[in-house]
Order: C-alpha cells, then structure tokens, then sequence
C-alpha cells in the first residue's frame, strides 16, 4: 500500500466508526476538540486501526499520546512498514 | 395496580405535580438520605462483623454491601415504584461474566440490586468517583474509572475479577440516553469479554427514565423491568472483527428487547 492509500483506509474507516464529517478530518485536527472523541473513544479506534489493517496495536504510550489525526497517520505508516 | 399504572400514566406530563408524586418525593428522598447516611455509619461495624465471621476479601465484602445498600433502596422504592425483573436464570452466581446494560437514568445502578448476584465491579466514568459520599466505597469494591485508566489497566482489572469468578459491569453507550433511544455503544466492554474469554449477558432495563430521567429531579412514579438476555459465548468472537460483530450483535438483541418490553409498557 501506498502512504496515501494507508492515510486513505484510516480516514475512512474512522469516518465510518465515528460518523465523522470528511471535511474536518484534516492531519493537524485534535481528535478529541475538533473531532469530539472522548477518552473512550481510544479503544474503539485501536479496535478500528486493528481491523483495517490485521495487526495488533500494544503499544499503549503511543496510544494515549496521539492528540492528532496526523499522530494517527505517523503512528499507523509506522506500523504498516514494521509489518511488511 | 391499576392504581399505579394510571398514576405513571399521568405523571409522563413535564412538572406535573400529583399527590402520588409529591408523597413520592418526599418519601423517596428523605428515605434515600436516611438510609444512605444509616450505611454509611454502621459500614466500619458491618464490615469488621463479617470480616470476622464471613472471612472475604474487603473488595468483595464491599460488593456485596453496596448490593445490599441497592437492595434496601428497591424495598424504599417499592411503595411508588413497580420492580420486575426477567429472565433471571441467565445469570448464574459464581460464573464469571461481563454484563452490559443500556443507560437510562442515574438510578440505573441502583437497579442492579434486582440481579442475583452482588459481586459486580462496576466500570464507569470519572464523574461516579467524584461524589464523595459514594466514592470510597467505589474504591473499596475496585470499581473501575474506565475514564482515567489506561484500557491496559481495565482490562488487567477485568481478568483479575473474572480469575476470582466475579462478574463486571460496563454501560456501553457511555453516558445516559435522553431519548430513551440506545446511543452509539463504545466497544471496550465487548473486547475485555473476548480477551478474557468469558460470557457477555446482555441486561436490558426499561422504565427509569420515567422515573428520574437526566435533567430532572422530580421522582416519578413508574414501572421498572429489568432482563436478562441469554448469555453470548464470546468464543465466536476471535479476529480483529471481533469486538465490532459483538456489539453489533448484542446492541441488535438489546434493541429489540427494548421495543418489546416498551410495548409490554404501552398495553397496561
């Protein structure tokens, strides 16, 4: 997969989970004040990402650092060149 | 019953004032501040008693107490308020288990006293812990504030009341519905069943938002039903899927609950 394809899946899987309007889901928005998740939303989205992509999410720091959809991109495209 | 079923017909109405709802208030109210401070003052008496004589573990003793504390309100309650409960064979004591029920009211748990079995830990958001009358019992019985902990601490916490063949209780929408209406469901619940590989009984509880819905602080009276539904083996459940098919599953059986026990409401 290409790094747009993969930033692609994430938006639109967490768009359908979340009910999420496209146009806001920009790199630098906060997905807690911009997208309106809350803190337990964060094992929602972990199950979400683990769909998407079949692969296990453990790392827990990582997790709860992520403040930004692009966090969520960075962290992912990380996971995605681990796995292949 | 008729009697009662006519006065919740007529206490549906915004700021009705009814006499069956004013000896509701100040019955249910005065009753509930006694009762909560006579538990409170003999729980350190309670608590050596059968610390002694019953030799479990404080947490569990504290369960226990707080079930009995629900099941005195219920007994408070019951000149205003019908309880009924279904399909109780579902849940079995001493069988590990992960409940979800839908949330209506604050008096939602209160209302898990009409369930069979007292050792639950309770996973709720932070705000329950911030009252401070309630809140160290919370911690006593390990509660958990899924809000303020890592999901790799509940889910720590979950395994270790399943490893001691208790149960845990998750509201899965998060928050009380002001609709009336199932909300969006938070999956945390459903995959700390899958992880840990124990039953989800999905519990359907109908009725408390006649009583005291969000927004409002006027009692009224009104019937409440509390069941169970037969028991999901989440085994079926494995694969990165996992969680989402298990809550679309039991939100599906939940909703359809719902609509029947509503129904059962309409034709009284």
């Amino acid at each position: 997969m290409t790094e747009q394809e993969v930033i692609e899946l994430i938006d639109s899987s967490l768009a359908e989970e979340f009910e999420l309007d496209r146009a806001d889901m920009t790199p630098d928005a906060n997905i807690y004040e911009d997208l309106g998740l809350d803190s337990l939303d964060t094992v929602d989205m972990v199950i979400v990402l683990e769909g998407a992509f079949d692969f296990k999410i453990r790392e827990e720091e990582s997790v709860r650092a992520i403040r930004t959809l692009g966090d969520i991109h960075q962290f992912v495209l990380q996971k995605v060149v681990e796995h292949s | 019953m008729s009697g009662l079923s006519e006065s919740c017909k007529t206490t549906e109405v915004d700021g009705c004032w009814t006499l069956p709802v004013i000896l509701m208030n100040i019955w249910c109210y005065g009753m509930m501040l006694f009762w909560t401070l006579l538990c409170i003052m003999v729980f350190p008496f309670v608590l050596g008693l059968c610390k002694i004589v019953l030799r479990w573990p404080v947490d569990r003793l504290m369960r226990w107490y707080i079930w009995i504390y629900g099941r005195g309100w219920l007994l408070l309650m019951s000149p205003f308020v019908h309880f009924r409960r279904e399909q109780m064979q579902h849940v079995k004591p001493g069988q590990p288990a992960l409940f979800v029920v839908n949330h209506l009211s604050f008096f939602d748990t209160y209302c898990m006293g009409l369930l069979p079995v007292y050792d639950i830990i309770f996973a709720v958001r932070a705000w329950p812990f911030r009252m401070f009358w309630y809140s160290q019992f919370m911690r006593l019985a390990r509660y958990m504030n899924v809000e303020d902990s890592s999901w790799f601490e509940t889910m720590e916490n979950c395994k270790q009341a399943f490893v001691n063949s208790g149960a845990v209780l998750f509201f899965p929408e998060g928050s009380r519905s002001r609709t009336g209406e199932l909300q969006r469901f938070y999956s945390g619940g459903f995959k700390a069943a899958i992880d840990a590989g124990v039953p989800l009984i999905p519990l359907v509880i109908d009725g408390t938002d006649i009583l005291l819905p969000p927004g409002r602080k006027q009692l009224r009276p009104c019937r409440i039903k509390l069941r169970a539904l037969e028991p999901i083996d989440t085994g079926d459940f494995s694969g990165t899927d996992g969680p989402l098919r298990l809550r679309k599953l039991a939100k599906e059986r939940m909703a359809k609950a719902l609509v029947e026990m509503r129904a059962d409401r309409k034709d009284r």
